[in-house]
């Protein structure tokens, strides 16, 4: 096994070191675009709505992005940048952000976008109906608008979390005077949306495409430089490679391809692989481990399986180099959390099978020391095989597997709701600051509430709640980021869920597609950067 | 619906006669797929001797190509897994699933015909009802839905499978009962007095006996095919390895390493073949008609 | 027929309903997380907190009215949705029936008129394979052959809207996109029509009108075209409408790989969407174009053989 990991190690490192030298070769900001074209994409799944204010989902943000705008864009390295607010400030005692707006915005329509916009949204979207905004905007207890332009937040803690949150994903502000005294989750609007952005809707067939058009009004101004952008559904994997490679397609997100094929698409001179714009999502994989189950409430027994598990083999051969092991539930890609002390549980069969012994859980005549289900997220086939690994992993230490297929209601239900599972895996995004992203997958209230995408262990441990109440409420960075460490220590200690890899999500686009990736939160942000190069021929 | 059955005569008397076998060796195309199906069986019998370990097991460098490492004759997958293991033990599953998915819709095909052939009436009209009514939901559609509400597990797709393939034969066995129900033989046990079940289970089925053979030989291969779409389509049991499983997890690297998905491909193309070349050469050689040519 | 629909209506209503997880589930995963807040006021959007006896009795009224209800997924009313994509499937079904029967029928002649020669073994071994081969292979082969490799046919799709045709270039682009999945869908069943033509050519022969034909001293292919392809023609037509529903489910493959926008792919989302209301409509739907089709088969009957008469 080690000589086979070795081998791949090698292969998959002089591929990616190609294509991150082929990527440094195509940013250059300093060309001057040029204007004009229609840029074809892929979205895959086809979205349920279009604005992300009452729907994260990845599809939606993709499109949605181009549409509306946030209060601030972040780049790629996650600062924050001006959007629909020119500036913004924190007061010293954290108990008030206030953001000032450009004045110069209308909606697609024609109405003046206002802080009113702001206000009515915020209150009556983001706090009570978007899926995970309502913890980020918890805190705020009133907001004031003291003129046109300017939108003051009154907090009743500190909330440091909000200002990685308002981009146009994580806050997309609706035009109050088409959704007010509405159903918001069916007002008509959601399906032809007006917004402030770049790109103005145009026409929807579903179950084929989207098309979005030049907002020549745009408040950036120059921007943006493509005439349309349409929006393509193309729901098979190989037929998505096939497109981008015949050029028919010339963008696409969310590794559209397999991963086998995006190695070889990446090595085409007309097409680009870009693994940068998920920054602001940072994405991580992991094994929950039911700890109600009679063998894995043991944490001997989780820790056995933490050893039996190769992460480098899961990065390098499962997920074909597009992965990197993790080694915290919060990312490295998050450096300023991120917690690289944790305690490690490396690849060692022994261990392993000395921590089952030591457990209680002998080897029976049959080898077999116990059996165990294994529900893997329904995401696609690197998921499958990630749960094929698992399986042949714990054999190897006795222990028997039985993987678990189904679709995504039936498995968020028995994970989240039912709790009938031994080990499950996801993906979570981490999102740039952890207190969106990682501490809902510890935090005891979500146990058994039927929420997809909380805790799943059911790990309950009220020094861990306490820590994440704490840094919700902490005023100074620095604090906040002690008590995210500590947190970090202790979860993987206890080992309810296992960290095993950092997912590299990546883009392909072609060649002469310029600027497509401007922003840490790209696939959720505007194309308004990205133009064709005509003199490089496709 | 397949092609042995769409060529099968509706209604004349076809008897099994002695000789079946002696008749089915005279032409070329039976006795090839006779030759390919004995081999298919023969690998899913030895599977365990041929290859005794797991063939879920990595036991290689992944992607090998075939013919590249003499251990692993038809090469690994991308998991590093023997993929001359995989056809061996998958042929043995999925002949399985074939097998008990025909062996399903026999059971209620034959029943359903047979009871509404016999019985005419009532019980013919409401269970020709029931016929059309799985007759008109698209089967291949029904067989997903039952397989996604019931988890992809081995049973549920057999059961699917088998749930969705009945009706034509059904209609089939129905004619024919209704045929032969008025026919001397039968009419002498009813005057004899013996039980419907014993007049139906030995005058009426056995002499039905040679269009269900044709038509069992066909729904196995029928069957092997709808697994492996429905394993295409990720409604596969992740538990177990069947040709249907490994294209379904090759056709991702079809681009690159095609060979992964192709060596299962021509294996359900070799047992979807043997099995038709089979049921045509049953048809012709049951079939007195086709002796005249 | 009124009763097949309600059956229809019953059986996959309550199989469905047997489906863990519900929409709310489903909309709330997809979006990353939700609270149980917004996941109860799915539910109500959704009438989902209705009690199952409830939701089939007010599903059945709006089925007596013909209305299939609201697909809250899509947010439109599902008629609108299936009208949307009814179209394409039914352009989809025609060509590939048509192009499995044309050149089915085409080969079965040839090899009948060859029976026992090269060309009958070459045909029937070739129509055999194409049967034998799993359907979305032969897609994925003939995208990277035809589309990727040679660059004639486009890769998927129904059109080409970027370019934004009108009237008659619209026509030839669809006709373009059309090519790849309905052969892809008609090779598997080429191989029926190829058999089935053959077989009946060969029976027809036999008879004694064309015997009578032959002797009258009848020119041979005049003797083909009026009597024996007339007679040889039943079967196929008995064929095409069993085989209705067959093609319908073999769409969902066929659309997945081409990214055809039909109704089977709508089918198999709706379904891992739980968007029960929505997939009720389509297979209702489908069991309506298969009942249509076959009434169509009977009155074609009466057509080809005057012999026949409307029994039902």
């Amino acid at each position: 096994m080690t000589s086979i990991v070795s081998r791949f190690v090698l292969l998959r490192a002089t591929v990616l070191a190609a294509g991150v030298a082929s990527l440094l070769g195509g940013a250059a900001f300093a060309e001057t675009p040029q204007n004009g074209g229609t840029l074809t994409a892929i979205v895959q799944p086809e979205p349920v709505t279009l604005t992300s204010a009452i729907n994260t989902a990845a599809p939606t943000g993709f499109i949605s992005g181009n549409v509306f705008d946030g209060l601030i864009d972040y780049d790629l390295d996650l600062n924050p940048k001006p959007a629909l607010a020119e500036r913004w400030e924190v007061a010293p005692d954290g108990l008030s952000i206030t953001f000032f707006l450009r004045k110069d915005v209308t909606w697609h329509d024609g109405h003046p976008f206002t802080a009113a916009d702001v206000k009515w949204t915020l209150e009556n979207v983001w706090k009570t109906i978007h899926p995970r905004n309502q913890a980020t905007f918890g805190r705020v207890t009133q907001v004031d608008t003291p003129d046109d332009h300017t939108v003051i937040l009154r907090l009743s803690e500190p909330s440091l979390a909000i200002l990685s949150s308002v981009n146009s994903n994580g806050a997309q502000v609706l035009p109050k005077h088409l959704y007010e005294g509405t159903d918001v989750l069916n007002n008509p609007y959601n399906l032809k949306p007006v917004g402030t952005g770049a790109f103005v809707f145009k026409e929807w067939s579903k179950g084929n495409y989207l098309i979005l058009e030049r907002n020549p009004n745009y408040w950036d101004k120059g921007k943006p430089h493509l005439d349309r952008v349409v929006f393509k559904v193309i729901p098979d994997a190989a037929a998505r490679a096939a497109a981008l490679e015949k050029g028919d397609v010339q963008y696409a997100v969310f590794s559209p391809v397999p991963l086998k094929d995006a190695e070889r698409l990446g090595k085409l001179p007309t097409l680009k692989i870009e693994t940068r714009g998920y920054e602001w999502i940072s994405p991580w994989l992991f094994f929950d481990l039911n700890v109600d189950n009679k063998y894995l409430k043991d944490v001997r027994v989780r820790r056995a399986i933490a050893h039996a598990i190769d992460r480098k083999a899961i990065s390098n051969i499962v997920w074909y180099g597009f992965a990197k092991p993790a080694i915290s539930p919060v990312p490295s890609t998050l450096p300023a959390f991120h917690d690289a002390t944790v305690p490690q549980y490396e690849f060692d069969v022994k261990k392993a099978e000395a921590l089952l012994d030591e457990a209680g859980y002998k080897r029976g005549p049959d080898g077999v020391r116990f059996a165990l289900t294994h529900d893997f997220i329904p995401y696609g086939d690197d998921y499958k095989r990630t749960g094929e690994y698992l399986k042949q992993a714990l054999k190897r230490v006795g222990i028997e597997v039985t993987i678990r297929s189904q679709d995504t209601a039936a498995f968020t239900k028995r994970v989240y709701g039912d709790r009938d599972f031994d080990i499950s895996s996801a993906w979570f995004a981490a999102f740039s600051d952890p207190q969106v992203g990682v501490t809902r997958a510890y935090w005891s209230g979500w146990v058994g509430k039927n929420t997809p995408w909380t805790n799943g262990s059911g790990y309950r441990n009220p020094e861990v709640d306490a820590l994440i109440a704490q840094a919700q409420g902490q005023a100074r960075q620095e604090d906040r980021i002690a008590t995210f460490k500590k947190i970090q220590q202790i979860v993987q200690t206890d080992l309810p869920s296992i960290p095993l890899a950092e997912l590299k999500f990546f883009s392909v686009h072609a060649a002469n597609l310029k600027d497509v990736v401007t922003h840490g939160d790209q696939i959720y942000g505007s194309l308004k950067d990205a133009w064709f190069d005509k003199a490089a021929s496709n | 619906m397949s092609i042995a059955q769409s060529v099968l005569p509706a209604a004349e008397e076809r008897p099994v006669r002695r000789g079946l076998f002696a008749r089915l060796l005279r032409r070329p195309s039976p006795v090839a797929g006779l030759v390919l199906l004995g081999a298919i069986l023969a690998m899913a019998a030895l599977a365990d001797v041929a290859y005794p370990v797991d063939p879920l097991d990595m036991v290689g460098t992944p992607f090998l190509w075939p013919g590249a490492d003499p251990d692993f004759p038809l090469g690994t997958d991308m998991m590093g897994r023997d993929i001359a293991a995989g056809i061996f033990h998958g042929a043995r599953v999925s002949l399985l699933i074939g097998g008990v998915a025909t062996l399903v819709s026999l059971v209620i095909g034959v029943g359903v015909g047979a009871i509404a052939g016999f019985f005419r009436g009532r019980a013919d009209h409401a269970l020709m009802h029931v016929t059309e009514l799985f007759q008109t939901i698209p089967p291949f559609l029904f067989a997903i839905v039952i397989v996604a509400i019931l988890q992809p597990t081995m049973t549920n797709v057999v059961l699917a499978i088998g749930l969705t393939s009945w009706p034509s034969l059904a209609r089939l066995v129905r004619a024919e009962v209704l045929r032969l129900r008025d026919g001397e033989m039968v009419q002498a046990s009813i005057v004899l007095g013996l039980s419907d079940a014993r007049i139906i289970l030995t005058h009426v089925l056995p002499n039905v006996l040679a269009p269900i053979v044709v038509s069992a030989s066909i729904m196995v291969a029928s069957a092997i095919l709808t697994e492996s779409s429905l394993a295409f389509l990720g409604l596969g049991d992740p538990n177990i390895v069947s040709w249907g499983s490994m294209v379904g997890a090759g056709r991702e690297v079809l681009r690159t390493d095609w060979y992964v998905a192709t060596v299962p491909g021509l294996a359900i193309v070799a047992a979807v073949l043997a099995l038709n070349l089979l049921g045509d050469g049953l048809n012709d050689a049951l079939d007195p008609r086709q002796n005249r040519r | 027929m009124a009763l097949v629909v309600l059956g229809i209506a019953v059986v996959n209503f309550f199989l469905l309903h047997l489906a863990p997880g519900d929409a709310a589930q489903v909309l709330a995963g997809e979006a990353g997380s939700a609270t149980p807040e917004y996941m109860a006021a799915l539910r109500r959007q959704f009438g989902l907190d209705q009690p199952l006896p409830v939701q089939f009795v007010q599903y059945l009224g709006n089925l007596l009215t013909f209305n299939l209800g609201f697909s809250f997924r899509h947010g439109l009313p599902v008629l609108e949705l299936i009208g949307q994509r009814l179209p394409a499937t039914l352009l989809l079904m025609t060509a590939s029936i048509g192009f499995a029967v044309l050149a089915g029928s085409a080969l079965g002649v040839v090899a009948a008129r060859n029976a026992g020669r090269l060309a009958d073994t070459l045909i029937s071994t070739l129509a055999l394979l194409f049967y034998a081969t799993p359907v979305f292979w032969i897609g994925l082969v003939l995208v990277v052959v035809f589309s990727v490799g040679l660059d004639w046919l486009p890769v998927g799709g129904m059109t080409s809207v970027e370019a934004g045709y009108g009237g008659w270039d619209h026509v030839k682009d669809v006709a373009r996109h059309l090519v790849l999945p309905a052969a892809t869908l008609g090779l598997f069943y080429l191989a029926i029509y190829t058999r089935l033509m053959r077989a009946a050519m060969l029976e027809v022969t036999t008879q004694d009108f064309v015997r009578t034909a032959v002797a009258k001293g009848l020119k041979p292919r005049r003797i083909a075209l009026r009597h024996v392809l007339r007679n040889a023609l039943l079967p196929v037509v008995t064929m095409l409408g069993v085989q209705v529903g067959s093609i319908l489910g073999g769409a969902v493959l066929v659309e997945t790989i081409f990214a055809w926008p039909g109704l089977g792919r709508l089918a198999f989302e709706a379904l891992f969407q739980r968007d029960l209301n929505l997939l009720l409509g389509i297979l209702l739907c489908s069991s309506a174009v298969v009942v249509v089709v076959n009434l169509a088969v009977d009155l074609l009957y009466t057509v080809l053989d005057p012999r026949i008469e409307l029994a039902r």
